[in-house]
């Protein structure tokens, strides 16, 4: 993750990371009811594995135009209804990077990976 | 790509077996091997002394390595691609891993007493869903009713939770009827005579 957003102010630029991006799009996820956890593939076990945050598992891609494309992988719990959790994550993570960083988020793809009993 | 893939590693793995069979002839006739060693001999003097076929052979290595590595990984990539379904709505594109499928009708099933153990396979393709159910039984289980209750369950849970418009065809095949007896036997723990002695 080495692209940084940038915005320039009168007193100098402001930089957002994409791990903060990610940050909070990871933690917006969660707050969603129905997701046990960010991640699930290998890379992501395996970061968290050496102490690294699962927002790593999440990929933060931004535009020339500062749009934002979001991919993240969650593990659902069981017996709730997938399409309407993904929704409501989809919402929740546009309605919290849009407020905290300003930014234009394009698109948030969500990829199902597993279910999980509580 | 798939089949140029396996024709690829097919390729190398005959010309290694090859060599190997060559080899192994070679040193078991005893008339053969002075002569096999002057070839090779031969042979890695001809590398030794010329510069161009040691760079042509360490190019051809390299390559070797590369096309495998792209190799893989185009199989690879293709096979994950197709292992999810995924639909769009407003904010963007959700997919969910056919493991994931899996998962959950593996849970469904787990609350029926009848089925001992299940093995779903999930198959996504242009005619729908397709969910192969390998299933091992409890005798006492009715079969007829038993199926249509599990195909029942898998294809309304599945409608339900994953909220999906396509077809679902849910086959089942019973690999195993386990009996009671069976059961019971595996349950039992053989007593070990005169366990209990030497203890304090």
């Amino acid at each position: 993750m080495q692209h940084k957003d940038e915005s320039l102010t009168d007193l100098g630029a402001i930089k957002i990371h994409k791990n903060a991006i990610a940050s909070i799009a990871a933690i917006a996820a969660v707050e969603v009811e129905g997701v046990k956890r960010v991640g699930g593939n290998l890379q992501s076990s395996l970061l968290s594995a050496v102490g690294k945050k699962s927002y790593s598992a999440i990929r933060v891609e931004i535009n020339k135009n500062s749009e934002t494309e979001i991919e993240i992988p969650l593990i659902i719990k069981y017996g709730y209804n997938i399409p309407e959790i993904a929704n409501k994550v989809q919402e929740n993570v546009r309605q919290s990077v849009e407020k905290m960083t300003s930014l234009i988020v394009r698109d948030i793809n969500i990829k199902v990976k597993a279910i999980e009993k509580e | 790509m798939r089949t140029l893939g396996i024709l690829f590693y097919t390729a190398v793995l005959v010309l290694i077996g090859a060599a190997l069979i060559v080899l192994s002839f070679c040193f078991s006739l005893s008339s053969l091997l002075p002569q096999c060693l002057f070839y090779i001999n031969n042979a890695l003097a001809y590398i030794q002394d010329n510069a161009h076929v040691r760079v042509i052979l360490a190019l051809s290595g390299s390559l070797l390595i590369l096309v495998s590595i792209s190799l893989a990984q185009l199989i690879m990539g293709r096979f994950q691609r197709e292992k999810t379904i995924a639909f769009k709505t407003a904010s963007g594109e959700v997919t969910i891993a056919l493991s994931a499928v899996e998962d959950l009708i593996k849970r469904i099933t787990a609350l029926m007493p009848e089925v001992k153990e299940l093995r779903p396979d999930v198959k996504a393709n242009k005619r729908g869903i397709t969910v192969e159910l390998r299933v091992v039984l409890k005798s006492e289980a009715n079969i007829p009713g038993l199926t249509e209750r599990l195909e029942e369950m898998t294809k309304g849970k599945m409608q339900e939770v994953l909220g999906l418009e396509e077809k679902i065809f849910v086959n089942t095949h019973i690999v195993k009827i386990v009996s009671q007896d069976e059961k019971d036997k595996k349950q039992q723990q053989p007593a070990i005579p005169f366990s209990g002695y030497g203890r304090v």
